[in-house]
């Protein structure tokens, strides 16, 4: 089938016919994943905002910064490849999941790594940072996490990361943030037309 | 942007009888009390099947959409335009992004989606196979395929599942930006010139009869779809969906004094109903299996520009060289 285009691209890249050969990629062509954390304002805790795919964590940090504060400031970034998460199960009807997480059987031996601590208050909702707690595995920090975290409220789900594979923005990475108020091209605001239509309809009404 | 009027197919395969009925239970009744369905919870495969599906579709609307639009880029009058145009374009993309991310989370691949896409095994919203043929045509998209887009979306961010809702929460925040720009550079087109009247009341006529497709074939001659709107996966019937966007913008077209291409449509007084000239649904069926101005054209950009950025996907999954000095 010939193409008669009014996309440039079609005469620009010379596809002028439609070609009939099977697409395929290779296998994990589009990058793995990274999720995302956003801290809106100073002092506010970070939350999730969602999944890019990048090969580097620098390279999620790029595409973050475009997806998810591309319109409304934020005072910090954090991404962390998703197989870096670690995930519990969620509870059902609302249940305290830490009500299913035992008491820390004592002192452990010297304590490592830093573990940041996420909760999920609602499903639908985003998971929230709560902390941090120091640990030697997943399964003592989750233990810790019940010690430091649990206030009785519901958590229905818990995430938990060893902090050192956050890559997490600077106070000086801050300035990729600063010209975001200058962007008034992406708001609605920009675009207000009520007087030229009202002057419009007065104008067609008259005549 | 996006379209709505998913086709849904239920197949006599899909019943719910291998699923196991307490789980099944358990998983209606989560719904009925208003919780959303998480990516780790226990689903129906038809479920799943279905909202893959809607998705996927829903992801490959947003990146083939900014196509028609994105070519306006360079030619939008003037420097304002042109920043407003390039603004929306990224977002829809950006929007085909968190949406290929919901749909992954469902388990199909983001790779898998836009083979599908390319060699033509998923749909997308029928409109973008029509041509932009102005500037004019440029914007009566960007206000009123959006606002369709819109109407759509809404609808579904009430839905079920967890990551698509939290998806569309971010993309109808930005959505509400488009339809005021699209509308802006509308008004400024019907209240300027004899000429740029003439241009948008062109645009108005090409555009009526697909975004009257937009919504899908009517209720009465679509597949029956009660178990996924009691699963809360289709949130509105398509004439649901017709009906409000008609309700919402055929008087701020009048009001423009612009003309809509059907003399049938008047709302109804006692039914409350918008009336008019049933669309060309076997035009519709055509152009989604492939016989459109511009379904060839669309894919085949699609996968020209996939073909073209994959040596870069490629160096990106390659480690990175390490200089060694040499030794002798
Ligand atoms: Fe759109
Ligand atoms: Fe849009
Ligand atoms: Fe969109």
């Amino acid at each position: 089938m010939k193409m008669d285009s009014l996309d440039p691209r079609i005469k620009r890249w010379k596809l002028q016919e439609q070609r009939q050969e099977e697409y395929s990629s290779s296998s994990l062509d589009q990058l793995p994943t990274y999720e995302v954390f956003i801290q809106l304002k100073e002092g506010k805790a970070f939350e999730h905002a969602g999944i890019v795919h990048a090969s580097t964590a620098d390279m999620a940090f790029l595409f973050a910064k475009e997806q998810f504060s591309r319109r409304y400031s934020c005072t910090g970034m954090w991404v962390v490849a998703s197989e870096q998460v670690w995930v519990t199960t969620y509870s059902e009807l609302e249940e305290n999941i830490y009500d299913h997480i035992g008491q820390p059987a004592g002192e452990e031996n010297d304590p490592q790594d830093d573990f940041d601590v996420f909760h999920l208050y609602k499903r639908g909702k985003q998971h929230k940072h709560v902390g941090q707690v120091k640990a030697q595995d997943t399964r003592m920090a989750l233990l810790k996490a019940k010690a430091s975290f649990d206030t009785g409220r519901p958590v229905l789900n818990i995430w938990l990361i060893r902090s050192i594979n956050i890559q997490a923005s600077t106070p000086e990475d801050q300035v990729i943030w600063s010209t975001l108020s200058e962007k008034t091209h992406r708001d609605v605001i920009s675009y207000r037309a009520g007087d030229k239509l009202n002057k419009f309809k007065e104008k067609h009404n008259e005549g | 942007m996006y379209g709505g009027g998913n086709i849904f197919e239920v197949n006599k395969s899909d019943n719910l009888n291998q699923e196991d009925p307490v789980k099944l239970d358990e998983f209606e009744a989560r719904i009925a009390r208003g919780e959303k369905v998480e990516p780790s919870d226990w689903m129906p495969a038809l479920y799943r099947k279905q909202l893959i599906r809607m998705i996927e579709q829903h992801a490959h609307s947003e990146i083939i959409g900014a196509l028609p639009e994105g070519t306006w880029i360079t030619r939008a009058p003037g420097f304002k335009r042109k920043m407003a145009l390039m603004a929306k374009v990224q977002d829809e993309v950006g929007h085909a992004q968190l949406l290929y991310s919901a749909a992954e989370t469902l388990g199909k691949s983001r790779e898998q989606m836009m083979q599908d896409l390319i060699n033509g095994r998923s749909k997308y919203s029928n409109i973008f196979n029509y041509p932009a043929f102005t500037w004019a045509d440029s914007t009566i998209i960007s206000w009123l395929v959006d606002a369709g887009a819109i109407v759509n979306q809404l609808a579904n961010s009430k839905g079920s599942y967890g990551p698509y809702c939290r998806a569309l929460e971010r993309i109808c925040a930005e959505e509400s930006f488009h339809l005021k720009y699209g509308h802006h550079a509308v008004i400024h087109l019907a209240t300027g010139t004899n000429i740029q009247r003439e241009m948008v009341q062109g645009a108005l006529n090409r555009w009526w009869p697909p975004m009257m497709h937009f919504f899908g074939p009517p209720d009465k001659i679509s597949v029956h779809t009660e178990v996924l709107t009691k699963w809360k996966v289709k949130m509105a019937t398509n004439d649901e969906c017709r009906q409000q966007f008609l309700d919402m913008y055929v008087p701020k077209i009048w009001e423009l004094n612009l003309t809509i291409p059907d003399p049938n449509l008047r709302k109804n007084s006692e039914t409350r109903q918008w009336e008019y000239s049933e669309p060309d649904w076997d035009e519709f069926i055509r152009v989604i299996n492939g016989d459109g101005p511009c379904n060839a054209e669309r894919l085949s950009v699609r996968r020209t520009a996939e073909e073209r950025g994959e040596w870069v996907r490629k160096a990106l999954l390659t480690k990175e060289a390490k200089y060694v000095t040499p030794l002798a």
